[in-house]
């Protein structure tokens, strides 16, 4: 394989689908992830979250489409994943709420509370696997995977019109500013009379039903089960992009396009003699680390942020 | 199982002297509820877990096929005398006077642990008869195996134990004693109650087969049985000495990145990053124990001069790719104030590359021009390093307690005197210059043991039988690597001054800076120390074969660093702690093994608990906040009114 194939359209057309595909995780997930740190909360959980809804989508579409495929073998059923859709960003949401509950009401660390819900992530699957399909490490083959809209999932085109919708709630309503106001100074909206923990509660909620979202999209969009630890690190690449994209949802957009746009070319490049996949796949992460650093341009976090507000 | 809490429902009822009525109804309530419905004692149990089931009401076999029973006609008696105990110890409430009242709680739970271990005696005697006469009756074997008490013995062991703890409430001082025991009490309270969400996990995914015609109360019985023996199972492993070979096996590496948290922890840093610096701790100690030690041009040295050069070489060097790979996010917090916890887990994934790169594939292609080739990957399918040199392995505990492997396989020797004369040394003289300054006091106690170790080396072992089983578990010398970490992290922490610095860091940053300290040299050293430690883990998996082979393999299980993490909450970043939970945690996975082979319940369970212990901890327990709150609890340790 020469430099020369590499601008061929048999590699970039692939590439720039590939590009959007892994940029759509991403995105979903970071822009959750901005809803709760913007409101003072670190979630660290965004990779448990995902897990967690890509383990409910795949085996609540599993479960729901099995008495009809059993019938008929390959059927169509075009409610099926978008009821488990919705039921991946419930459960997201749910696991935000404990999120939530502990990190606010029992005010505990939330880098720490993070942590035990992505170590939850790396366990709990597996038992409800073994219960549903008697094997550990994935879920059966789903029938009804979401449907594709000129090639590409509905959630692609989700996740990039939540772009501009999230950067007018953030930035243009009042809800968003409260939201902000909490994150960076939470007494200050204390006594303006908002309320601190509702707002906190929420803003955690609506991430965690976020990164279920991309985590059904992972499970019944880009695949067609749960394969353990499937997710692989992505929600913390999305908490960088979070980061490198300064909680911001069109720095988001940037940085997660990048990210994406890295592993995009590290698939493509498998097996080709270009460059190893390995060292392409690492350097989101060694760009995070600069940008971290300041090395490339700055990045404020919001001045509340990890810690518990005390009434 | 139950928790007794205070202050939760103030106001709903009258308080006397600190113990809640309600909740001491409750908790007797459920005690009871516990008894009548769990099986009290299980007579034998088949392999896959159908036990013959001993409860009050009689027998429940869910096995079919039991020969023999014990003969527990006595259990009735037993089970008024726990009844009229309960009712006692709520009526006991009523009393006005503390100080009696106390009295009366503290000879209740005396009696209950009397009549329980009368109970337990019973029980086992009985189980003895009924064996003994089946043989006399010409059985080949004893008919009843893995025989035990169950839930509804325990239940009474608990509820004597909570009434002595009852007695002691109600003296002055008595919930102060318990928010001064907060750093044992928060880490039990969160274990009990991730071992109750486990019990509903397990309630849940496992379905019980019951004979025919079974009552509802069968079917509750039976899952508790069930859930009972899944607990029975996890901690199992302390019954046996291979057990113990196999906990402290896998403990070893916990302890190492237990430590490593524990020790980010005390300087206010949360090291999550314990994975990749074991990663790289794994590939220096590769470096150095595969390819420094049998270059070429060493290959002229004798063997002794070799393993003393290269074995304690390469254990450093473990330490000092992790201390490498942990100052550097050290350094860029304190340089750029770039938060470690992100750059911890970045750091993560890019040694996972470098590991990969190193282990996957010898050539890789630039460009489709430039080639690179390199000397790591051992041929084969999979990804794993080259043998460390003989020189540089780390010997397994059954080698160095005097046992050694013939070349047809078979273990023979006898129990050397040199480990254990080593450690009396040192416990002896580090206990008898007691009047020495710290530094000197160490030295000489480990001049001591090493003394100690070669006199032992020279005396006649005790012959013995090594079971093959025990020999088959890799426990190695990296266990006295992790618990001469263990004294180091006690020694620096809380016995040098920048332990001092370092703890003062970390619980007041800018009171620290104001008496001198730079915190930005304490947060590189940290970093860098917490790093070697992780590194140090890898010590076992690499140089002492931890995983089946002196190799690095592409297997190595970089999640024992996220572990980590749960061992130093459990532990709440004690030495001794962290060396508890790391047993603890070693123990559940070596159970995990039984359960998953016995009732087919995935291993992962453990994980949960784990999981879920850290969820509650962080949670304080779900305590009133002062027990999780340090000034709270300070006041109330002090005695200030209205904080309790």
């Amino acid at each position: 394989m020469s430099l020369a194939t590499l601008f061929t359209a048999a590699f970039l057309v692939p590439l720039f689908q590939t590009t959007l595909r892994s940029t759509t995780i991403l995105l979903l997930t970071a822009l959750g992830g901005m809803f709760s740190e913007r409101s003072g909360v670190v979630n660290i959980a965004l990779e448990g979250m995902i897990i967690f809804g890509a383990l409910t989508a795949a085996v609540s579409a599993q479960l729901l489409e099995a008495p009809y495929v059993a019938k008929h073998p390959g059927i169509h059923i075009w409610w099926i994943p978008w009821v488990a859709v919705l039921l991946a960003m419930i459960v997201g949401g749910f696991i935000g709420w404990i999120h939530a509950v502990v990190s606010i009401k029992y005010k505990a660390d939330q880098i720490i509370s993070g942590t035990a819900i992505n170590l939850l992530a790396a366990g709990l699957p597996s038992l409800v696997l073994v219960y549903f399909y008697d094997n550990a490490t994935n879920s059966a083959e789903v029938t009804n995977r979401l449907p594709e809209w000129f090639g590409f999932s509905p959630l692609v085109y989700l996740a990039f019109a939540l772009v501009p919708i999230t950067w007018y709630v953030m930035f243009k309503t009042p809800w968003g500013l409260r939201l902000r106001s909490v994150g960076e100074h939470p007494e200050a909206a204390d006594t303006m009379g908002i309320n601190v923990f509702r707002t906190r509660y929420t803003a955690v909620i609506i991430s965690g039903m976020l990164a279920g979202l991309a985590g059904a999209y992972l499970s019944i969009g880009l695949l067609n089960q749960f394969v353990r630890n499937m997710s692989a690190g992505q929600g913390f690449i999305a908490l960088a992009a979070l980061i490198f994209g300064k909680w911001h949802p069109l720095g988001v957009l940037g940085s997660t396009l990048l990210f994406g746009f890295a592993k995009a070319l590290a698939i493509q490049l498998g097996g080709s003699d270009i460059m190893p996949p390995t060292i392409i796949e690492a350097f989101p992460f060694v760009i995070t680390m600069l940008v971290l650093a300041g090395f490339v341009g700055t990045s404020r976090p919001p001045k509340a942020i990890g810690k518990p507000y005390e009434k | 199982m139950i928790r007794p809490s205070w202050g939760a429902t103030e106001g709903l009822c009258v308080r006397i002297g600190g113990v809640n009525r309600l909740w001491l109804a409750l908790t007797s309530a459920i005690f009871l509820l516990l008894l009548a419905i769990s099986p009290w004692a299980v007579a034998m149990r088949a392999f896959g877990g159908k036990g013959v089931l001993i409860t009050i009401w009689g027998t429940l076999d869910l096995y079919g096929r039991a020969k023999a029973m014990p003969d527990v006609s006595w259990l009735g008696y037993f089970t008024v005398f726990w009844v009229v105990l309960a009712l006692v110890a709520a009526a006991l409430a009523f009393v006005p006077d503390a100080k009696s009242r106390a009295r009366y709680y503290y000879v209740l739970g005396l009696v209950g642990l009397a009549v329980f271990a009368l109970e337990a005696f019973l029980f086992y005697h009985a189980v003895w008869a009924a064996n003994n006469a089946a043989l006399a009756a010409g059985a080949r074997r004893p008919p009843l195996k893995r025989y035990s008490l169950s839930l509804g013995a325990y239940a009474s062991l608990l509820y004597s134990l909570l009434l002595l703890m009852i007695g002691r409430l109600q003296l002055p001082g008595g919930r102060a004693l318990l928010v001064r025991w907060r750093g044992v009490v928060v880490p039990v309270v969160s274990m009990l109650l991730a071992m109750v969400a486990g019990a509903v996990v397990v309630w849940i995914l496992r379905d019980v087969k019951l004979p025919e015609h079974a009552s509802l109360l069968n079917y509750y019985t039976a899952k508790l049985d069930l859930v009972t023996y899944t607990f029975q199972l996890l901690f199992g492993p302390l019954l046996t000495a291979s057990g113990w070979f196999q906990s402290l096996l896998i403990a070893t590496p916990l302890i190492f990145t237990g430590l490593a948290v524990a020790f980010g922890f005390q300087a206010g840093l949360f090291n999550i990053g314990a994975p990749g610096q074991l990663t790289i701790g794994a590939i220096m100690a590769m470096l150095v124990g595969v390819h420094l030690a049998s270059a070429h041009w060493f290959a002229g040295l004798p063997y002794g001069v070799a393993r003393a050069i290269f074995l304690p070489l390469s254990i450093l060097a473990a330490a000092a790719g992790g201390a490498f790979w942990g100052a550097i996010p050290g350094w860029l917090k304190a340089r750029y104030g770039a938060h470690e916890v992100i750059n911890t887990i970045m750091m993560n994934y890019i040694a996972a590359s470098v590991f990969l790169f190193m282990i996957a594939s010898n050539e890789y292609t630039f460009f489709g021009k430039w080639t690179l080739h390199m000397p790591f990957k051992f041929p084969g399918y999979e990804g794993r390093s080259y043998e460390v040199a003989e020189s540089a392995r780390i010997p397994l505990m059954v080698n160095l307690f005097g046992f050694h492997q013939d070349a047809s396989g078979a273990w023979t020797g006898s129990l050397s005197w040199a480990l254990p004369l080593a450690l009396v040394a040192l416990v002896v003289a580090y206990v008898l210059l007691k009047r020495l300054e710290m530094g000197k006091r160490l030295l000489l106690a480990l001049g001591a043991s090493v003394v100690g170790y070669f006199i032992g080396g020279f005396l006649p072992g005790i012959p013995m039988h090594l079971s093959s089983r025990l020999a088959s578990v890799r426990l190695n010398g990296a266990f006295i690597i992790a618990a001469f970490a263990v004294a180091f992290y006690n020694y620096y922490m809380w016995r040098t001054r920048d332990g001092y610095e370092l703890r003062a860091v970390g619980l007041a940053p800018k009171a620290a800076e104001y008496g001198g300290i730079s915190i930005a040299k304490k947060t590189i050293l940290a970093m860098a120390i917490s790093g070697a430690l992780a590194g140090l883990a890898a010590t076992h998996y690499v140089l002492g074969g931890g995983i089946d082979e002196y190799r690095l393999k592409q297997s190595l299980p970089t999640n024992v660093g996220f572990d980590g993490i749960a061992v130093a909450l459990l532990g709440q970043n004690t030495p001794i702690g962290v060396f508890l939970s790391a047993l603890l945690f070693g123990v559940l996975s070596t159970g995990g093994l039984q359960l998953d082979l016995q009732l087919g319940i995935s291993r992962e369970l453990v994980m949960m608990l784990q999981a879920l212990i850290v969820l509650f901890i962080a949670a304080g327990g779900f305590l009133p906040r002062y027990f999780t709150d340090p000034i709270l609890a300070a006041q109330a340790e002090e005695g200030v009114q209205g904080v309790l």
